[in-house]
């Protein structure tokens, strides 16, 4: 019972987020910079690293497949790039669940979201006159560290620890 | 069996990510704008690669039936252009002839040379025209280049022809240059020489000398050779050597003019030769 409403938990989370990441993203984006920040990939970064590879990507692909079903644009991207990044969560996996809570989570979101949005970027990019370090320096990395900063709120969040059972399901 | 089992499970992750993905990419690829487009592109030209590196890496057995096939192509290829060489040539050699036979104005008939003998003292050559064909003694055989003989015997399709270089044929020639007279002749050996010129005659290196009027077998104006050398023979006489104008190693058609001797003026000089003996 509890196993079913966690994952009903995590799917209205992330579907909440995916309808604020398309809808007002606009608000939290540098249009100087032509970046923003993205939310959908903090909640999947988290349950990579709480709940395995396994979970993470099938997550991740479920969760990228809707994000493109909602853009309309281009069918199969964020799936993947979701999925990349998820399974990649995976492997911070640890039997102390603490190290979510603390800044090393940080560290993870960067990494995840950096192989994510490499894969999102790059491909997005083909067959336009940007050059690959161009896709790196502007889209990839400046993407990945405002999601890293946005993800900051998660750790230093008062109540992080009820955001934390709640997100995960736990009773 | 279990062991398999076993390993699917340790890598069970891996397999989901792998499915995953290729689901993705296979949702990538279903859409058609530009991006997808420069992919497939890329992907195409990997495989093409990839292909390439591979396609190197040599069959000894389709090399050695690959070795046999081409080979025998070889063989044939070679054929081929030996017989379009040939026939290309021919078709240049009788072009020439043809327009040759029209612009004229002899009659002729045209043969091909079977046989021809060309180291002996009296050379000759057998044509594939005869008495049949309208062809007769005493008959002259030309090409477009010049005089080649005169024929001295004949069957009902076969004829024999006297060429230049016998020592029984005797040709009244003249200089076109400088109209002068003379008679060749061959030594026997390897020349054609103009004789019965004076010191005094104005004969030159690169004269070409033709069939004389005077002639009752051969008709006037036909080119028989051009001059390559001339000295003095004695006292009286020029010594002028002339090269023929057929190159008779390489030749192969012929024409026989049909052009006989005036039999009256034949019998006469042939009546007064005999009187004066």
């Amino acid at each position: 019972m509890n196993f079913k409403y966690g994952i009903l938990r995590n799917i209205i989370v992330i579907v909440l987020l995916i309808l604020i990441q398309k809808t007002f993203i606009k608000v939290f984006s540098v249009s100087a910079l032509n970046i923003s920040p993205d939310f959908v990939i903090i909640a999947l970064v988290f349950i990579g690293a709480r709940e395995g590879k396994i979970t993470g990507s099938i997550y991740g692909f479920l969760t990228g497949l809707l994000a493109d079903f909602l853009s309309g644009t281009f069918l199969g991207l964020s799936s993947l790039s979701y999925t990349i990044a998820a399974f990649l969560a995976g492997f911070f996996k640890s039997e102390n669940e603490k190290f979510l809570t603390k800044y090393f989570f940080l560290v993870t979101v960067f990494a995840c979201s950096f192989a994510g949005n490499f894969i999102y970027y790059w491909i997005y990019f083909q067959g336009t006159p940007i050059t690959f370090p161009e896709v790196i320096i502007k889209y990839v990395l400046t993407t990945s560290a405002y999601t890293t900063i946005v993800s900051i709120i998660y750790v230093i969040f008062p109540r992080r620890k009820k955001i934390e059972r709640s997100f995960l399901g736990e009773a | 069996m279990k062991r398999i089992g076993q390993l699917i499970l340790n890598i069970k992750e891996y397999l989901i990510l792998t499915v995953l993905i290729i689901f993705s990419l296979a949702f990538l690829f279903s859409n058609d704008n530009t991006q997808i487009r420069f992919l497939r592109a890329a992907a195409v030209g990997m495989f093409g690669t990839v292909q390439s590196g591979l396609s190197s890496i040599p069959n000894v057995f389709d090399l050695q039936q690959e070795n046999k096939v081409l080979r025998e192509t070889n063989i044939k290829l070679s054929n081929e252009v030996s017989n379009l060489k040939e026939a290309k040539l021919e078709n240049i050699r009788l072009t020439k002839l043809l327009n040759f036979k029209e612009t004229s104005g002899l009659g002729l008939v045209s043969a091909n040379i079977v046989n021809k003998s060309l180291i002996q003292t009296r050379n000759t050559i057998t044509l594939n025209v005869g008495e049949n064909d309208s062809v007769f003694v005493n008959m002259s055989v030309i090409t477009d280049a010049g005089l080649v003989g005169r024929i001295v015997s004949t069957s009902k399709n076969y004829s024999i022809a006297q060429i230049l270089y016998n020592k029984d044929m005797r040709i009244t020639v003249k200089s076109q240059r400088s109209r002068i007279d003379g008679i060749m002749t061959f030594d026997g050996v390897s020349s054609l020489s103009v004789i019965n010129i004076q010191k005094n005659a104005d004969v030159n290196v690169g004269d070409v000398f033709i069939t004389s009027e005077y002639s009752n077998i051969y008709p006037s104006g036909v080119p028989v050779g051009i001059v390559v050398e001339t000295g003095n023979l004695d006292n009286l006489f020029k010594k002028i050597i002339v090269m023929p104008l057929i190159d008779f190693a390489s030749l192969e058609n012929v024409f026989v003019v049909k052009y006989l001797p005036n039999k009256e003026r034949y019998a006469l000089e042939k009546t007064f030769q005999s009187g004066k003996k």
